[in-house]
């Protein structure tokens, strides 16, 4: 990119970012200091943050104006030197130690009295089982349908989410919900908000992990009740209606779950770009241990059920196992990565998604 | 020149005393040793400043690609590291305050000078350490070594770098440690007579509390990082979840020591803004005990509120309200400085100089730095605020904004007395405002995006899952913080040039050009080897009206019509 | 004025030249060792904090790790410590009575009692390494020569950590075995081949069968990897073992090579009732050095 276009664009940006400001500051209870309100909690994190800095407007103001006052009115000038006054008045002190004493106090107890309902979920919550690797977030519901980096909610329904983590630490984080909670592996997690706004958010990670950390960065959709179940049932079934001969346009939809580490412009990532693999197509390709293998449908298969088992050359072993996937989205994958020549990129290198040939044209569920 | 050193009976000052390359590397002399912390500090300050500008034109509009997210990442690491451990943990107590502490004190070194210069040689050691860390493949895991993510070089953090920096930390800690011991040791039993405890400068009491926290934080640290090390290396299962460790210990461990840490950091800061605003207003401290006993119980209370860093880290809910609650308990030591300190302005006679602006400025910030603290603190507000910028924008006005400042504040006080060289007062000012301006225009736009959510330790603000509104709601406050970093490090470059012109072209400075009364002012400026050539007359240090203006040294001198006190108190080892 | 001061005491060749008096120097220098011993006190702090969080953690790691130890040669060293302790605490009031060669004896004394004690610690370290019971991953590897391993039972197989967990997980989610399926489970009935299982029927309830192990001897232990009731991660344990005892023995070399150079020093008779900071100073160090191993002991040997 050139320089000019970057400068050209952030102009752009920072015009559209200014106005979007305010206009933002209108809409979702958002504000100059908080985002957009979406959950039951926000107004009341909000209301205390307000607090906060107003109390801390009124010290900072106190502080600065005598700062200014005094330096300006005390300022050493020609024959004027330091006035006698007392150096210590213990009254004075105590009373700059009491009362920021109780406001404090005030303000902790306002602050425990919102964690205790951040962190008391509702007993009849619908609970999602969440897990973090890196740089992913996937989402399983219990009627099995799984999102990758996108996130179903129901309108004024608790959720509850159960977090666990692959491997290293990340931390889910909603900004408009005013949530976070840190994914910890080998324990389990939990977060639960109830969304009060109908829209889509963005949620991220914000515990530092790696290389990706600023993509690991996922879409919450809060949608009314209806079609929140509708959506579900999409979700978990849309493969079903698929006919054997599109698989590979199912496949396409599926990719967005291997986009952070396989390329499909043969430019190396994480793992070795799906162009390779399917130049390989019908022929050998050699694996770090030296042994061999035809690359068809099912080394596809092997290598989602059991990724450790055949590395690439020159790549680490960083992919988990997509064992519980059913068997027809694996094959999906496998016709995907073998018609590859089939799909067209666009200008960004992204995948141009071809609509399935089915009446019913999901969107957003996988 | 002779009328400038006119009470100095020695030809000779410290810097002349002996010649050499060897008479400065193995010197046992503190000012000495002082000067060389300075040296490394201020370079390492520069190369992590540099530093961070790369990461600010990172970010400076969305999709730029100056670095690789790999690249990123390491070059944000060796900021956050550089800058704790090489800069701001040894700038005020290693570099100042080996200098000026013994002196201010009355005494002719510190307790143990050996000791001394082996702590500048293993902070050397340590520095060379990150070098190598560096050479070896860099590190990217954050200045906080967090745990799976450092210990698992498949999994997590494939640089090479991670072992040789945290031998280096390890190091560095032993060298902050070897200072504190020594400051305890030399305010315990090196007051010359008179200089009881409440006779001594409000500096040395921070100082004091400062050596307590680098002698009882640091060696925990030195464990945690040890087996950190050893889990990285051999795999021995302490915090790799995968091998039965547990990841939020290690988080514990780091935080009971890097809490205190932010105190080694501004409580020194803090006893040199004592120093400034009561000797550029000419006017006596205002609440002296308070503001003492209040370092002592910042020292304490910040061993008790390490979890704070944690609250959204798993930790039980009941550890986790107990910690906000003491947290807060911090605000109130710091709160009492602040109206200390304003109260000494008032019926002062100010002069709005170089130093006494880094004062004001670092009042004003560290009110900012302190209130925002409030909003972390609190349970609610930090879930939503914890891991953005409004963290990041609070720690750089306490940790850059207030106690960094405070120590080039402290740089100009003492820079006289140093260098034996006056520097451009016109051109300090102008520094001093541009570093206010610039620092102010990088982070509080940075409170601002990180209360509407922008995480720290990214990359880019843009991508693949990111609502173009959320970029653009975040894009003019990055352009207005990077904008801000290029603002304050011109101030920078520029201060750092007067400051070396200063010292070949400067004019001499006298033995007291502000009218300072504690100790260091007494002797010439630079001192002389053995610090006094007289006994200084140790009285109340914060009493101006025994000094006055000469015309003639163009600096304060003792008031021909008052007697100097005598020496008061008995010394213990005069028999 | 200070120039003539100096002159005014007689300034010993060990007073440096910024103290007063030789008193003033050595109250500095027993202040900066009490505050170096708090560094130690919490450099150990750190790992008996780790031990403890473990220990609440996974009681039974510790309960089954403590039976692989010998607890008579770790009392044995208790002894040699203590006795060395006494020795150099005797060392201290010998030089401060200027006795110059009692205070020569008592340190060598002390460099003995450190050295025996490092002799018994080398014994049994290479017991354990013998039996692969090592820090780390390493523990899952066994025994590097099983024929040197006196606790490996090469007929019995290796019962690794994936087995473990899933019989945990199975134990977790099956109702408890009634009271005489003996051989309910394949684990335990490969175990009953050799010896009487060590509570009767067992199930997969690993908890109860820990319960009574004090009633056997050591030669009855199993090798822990062949041990189908060993808890899950029984690594930690000796982790945490070989770091604390393997700092606290480089603490126990280092002292020993300061008062070997405080034994060469006393013999060409650099101490005596004016001057003996370095033998207090490090007798202070010598005793800190011990009482870690006094919490050291009963931590890892004694408390089940």
């Amino acid at each position: 990119m050139n320089v000019l276009t970057v400068m050209l664009n952030a102009g752009a940006s920072l015009a559209a970012a200014s106005s979007g400001a305010l206009t933002l500051g209108s809409s979702g209870g958002a504000s100059f200091w908080m985002p957009e309100r979406a959950s039951t909690v926000s107004a009341d994190v909000d209301w205390v943050f307000n607090l906060i800095t107003w109390v801390s407007i009124f010290f900072f103001v106190l502080i600065l104006v005598l700062t200014v006052y005094f330096a300006v009115k005390y300022r050493r000038t020609e024959g004027r030197g330091a006035e006698p006054s007392p150096s210590h008045h213990t009254p004075l002190e105590l009373t700059w130690t009491i009362i920021p004493l109780i406001i404090v106090i005030i303000i902790f107890y306002m602050g425990m009295k919102g964690y205790i309902d951040l962190r008391t979920s509702p007993a009849n919550a619908y609970e999602i089982n969440v897990t973090a690797k890196r740089w992913d977030w996937t989402f399983q519901h219990s009627n099995g349908c799984t999102q990758y980096d996108e996130l179903f909610v129901p309108l004024g329904r608790p959720v509850v989410l159960k977090m666990m983590s692959d491997d290293v630490l990340h931390s889910l984080y909603i900004p408009a919900f005013r949530v976070k909670q840190d994914v910890v592996p080998g324990r389990i997690t939990t977060l639960w908000f109830e969304a009060t706004r109908p829209g889509i958010y963005n949620l991220f990670c914000a515990e530092y992990c790696g290389t990706e950390h600023s993509q690991m960065v996922a879409v919450v959709h809060v949608l009314p009740e209806e079609e929140f179940q509708a959506r579900l049932q999409h979700c978990a079934q849309w493969i079903n209606l698929v006919p054997e001969e599109s698989l590979h346009l199912a496949g396409a939809r599926l990719f967005s779950q291997c986009v952070s580490c396989h390329s499909l412009d043969g430019s190396r990532g994480i793992g070795p770009s799906f162009r390779e693999t399917h130049e390989l197509w019908g022929k050998e390709r050699e694996f770090a241990d030296g042994s061999r293998r035809i690359v068809d449908e099912n080394y596809i298969l092997d290598s989602l059920n059991n990724p450790g088992g055949e590395i690439v050359k020159g790549y680490a072993n960083q992919m988990s196992s997509f064992r519980t996937m059913d068997d027809k989205r694996k094959r999906a994958l496998a016709e995907f990565i073998k018609r590859l020549d089939e799909f067209e990129l666009d200008a960004n290198g992204r995948l141009i998604v071809p609509p399935l040939p089915t009446p019913q044209t999901p969107e957003g569920g996988q | 020149m002779s009328t400038i050193h006119s009470h100095s009976s020695a030809e000779t000052n410290y810097l002349t005393h002996s010649r050499g390359f060897l008479s400065w590397a193995l010197t046992l002399d503190h000012k000495r040793i002082g000067v060389m912390y300075l040296v490394s500090v201020l370079l390492s300050f520069f190369f992590g400043g540099l530093f961070a500008l790369v990461v600010r034109t990172q970010l400076i509009f969305p999709g730029m690609d100056l670095l690789t997210r790999d690249q990123y990442n390491q070059v944000f690491t060796l900021h956050g590291a550089i800058m704790v451990f090489l800069v701001i943990i040894p700038s005020v107590p290693a570099a100042l305050g080996n200098f000026i502490l013994p002196i201010m004190l009355g005494a002719k070194d510190v307790a143990f000078p050996r000791l001394n210069l082996m702590s500048y040689y293993l902070w050397l050691f340590g520095a060379a350490f990150f070098l190598l860390a560096l050479f070896m493949g860099g590190i990217d895991t954050g200045w906080t070594f967090y745990t799976p993510y450092s210990t698992d070089a498949d999994k997590g953090s494939q640089f090479a770098g991670v072992i040789p920096a945290l031998t280096g930390v390890f190091i560095l800690g032993f060298s902050s440690i070897f200072t504190g011991m020594n400051f305890i040791v030399t305010i315990h039993r090196m007051r010359p007579p008179g200089m009881t405890w409440f006779r001594m400068p409000l500096f040395l009491w921070a100082t004091y509390a400062t050596a307590v926290i680098q002698v009882l934080a640091t060696p925990v640290l030195a464990i945690t990082l040890g087996l950190l090390a050893m889990e990285r290396a051999f795999g021995i299962g302490i915090f790799n979840p995968a091998l039965g460790g547990d990841p939020v210990l290690y988080q514990h461990f780091f935080w009971f020591y890097s809490h205190p840490a932010v105190y080694i950091m501004i409580l020194p800061a803090m006893g040199i803004i004592s120093e400034l605003i009561s000797v550029h207003s000419h006017k006596h401290i205002f609440g002296y005990k308070f503001i003492a006993f209040s370092s002592i119980a910042i020292a304490i209370f910040g061993f008790l509120v390490w979890g704070h860093h944690m609250f959204t880290s798993g930790q039980s809910e009941l550890i986790t309200v107990i910690f906000s609650a003491i947290t807060f308990s911090v605000s109130i030591p710091s709160a009492i400085k602040v109206f200390n300190w304003l109260a000494t302005l008032y019926k002062g006679s100010i002069s709005l100089n170089t130093p006494m602006l880094y004062a004001l400025s670092f009042m004003i910030i560290f009110s900012i730095g302190g209130l925002t603290g409030l909003h972390l603190g609190t349970l609610a507000t930090d879930i939503h605020l914890h891991d953005t910028y409004f963290v990041v924008a609070h720690f750089h006005y306490v940790m850059m904004g207030s106690a960094l400042l405070a120590m080039i504040g402290g740089l100009h006080h003492w820079w006289p007395k140093i260098t034996g060289k006056m520097y451009n007062e016109t051109l300090g000012r102008i520094g001093a405002i541009g570093v206010f301006i610039g620092f102010n225009l990088t982070f509080f736009p940075q409170f601002i995006m990180g209360s509407h959510g922008m995480p720290r330790r990214y990359h880019d603000y843009s991508g693949v899952g990111w609502l173009p509104e959320m970029t653009q709601l975040y894009a003019p406050y990055h352009f207005w913080s990077s904008v801000g970093s290029y603002v304050m490090a011109l101030a920078f470059f520029l201060t750092a040039g007067y400051l070396i012109h200063s010292i070949f072209r400067g004019r001499p400075a006298p033995a007291n050009p502000w009218g300072g009364r504690s100790l260091e002012w007494q002797c010439s400026s630079p001192p002389p080897h053995n610090n006094f050539d007289e006994a200084p007359t140790v009285g109340d240090c914060y009493d101006y009206s025994v000094l006055e203006w000469d015309e003639a040294q163009q600096g304060y001198r003792w008031r021909p019509d008052v007697p100097r006190p005598g020496a008061g108190g008995a010394n213990p080892y005069k028999h | 004025m200070t120039t003539s001061t100096h002159h005014a005491h007689d300034h010993p060749p060990h007073l440096a030249h910024h103290w007063e008096t030789p008193q003033q120097q050595f109250d500095a220098g027993k202040l900066g060792m009490w505050l170096f011993l708090a560094t130690e006190v919490l450099f150990f702090g750190g790992l008996f904090v780790g031990y403890s969080v473990w220990r609440g953690n996974d009681p039974e790691l510790f309960q089954y790790g403590s039976r692989f130890l010998d607890t008579n040669m770790g009392a044995l060293n208790t002894a040699i410590l203590i006795l060395s302790s006494m020795t150099m605490a005797m060392a201290v009031t010998f030089a401060q009575q200027s006795k110059q060669k009692a205070l020569v004896i008592c340190l060598v004394l002390t460099v003995l009692g450190g050295a025996g004690f490092m002799v018994i610690k080398y014994f049994e370290y290479t017991h354990k390494f013998h039996d692969g019971l090592f820090a780390g991953p390493a523990f899952y590897n066994g025994p590097p020569d099983p024929t040197k391993a006196h606790l490996w039972d090469p007929s019995l197989p290796v019962v690794t950590q994936e087995q473990l967990i899933a019989a945990r997980m199975a134990a977790a989610t099956t109702p408890p075995p009634p009271a005489d399926a003996t051989d309910a489970q394949p684990l335990t009935a490969q175990r009953s081949a050799i010896a009487p299982p060590q509570a009767g029927p067992s199930g997969l309830n690993l908890h109860a069968n820990r319960a009574s192990h004090d009633s056997h001897g050591k030669h009855d232990l199993l090798h822990p990897l062949q041990d189908p009731h060993r808890p899950v991660n029984a690594h930690v344990f000796f982790t945490i073992y070989y770091l604390m005892t393997g700092l606290h023995g480089i603490h126990v070399l280092v002292g020993m090579g300061v008062i070997g150079w405080l034994a060469v020093r006393a013999m060409k008779g650099h101490f005596n009732s004016e001057y003996f900071t370095p033998v207090d100073l490090v007798g202070l160090y010598w005793h800190v050095v011990d009482l870690v191993w006094i919490f050291l002991f009963p931590l890892f040997y004694l408390i089940h």
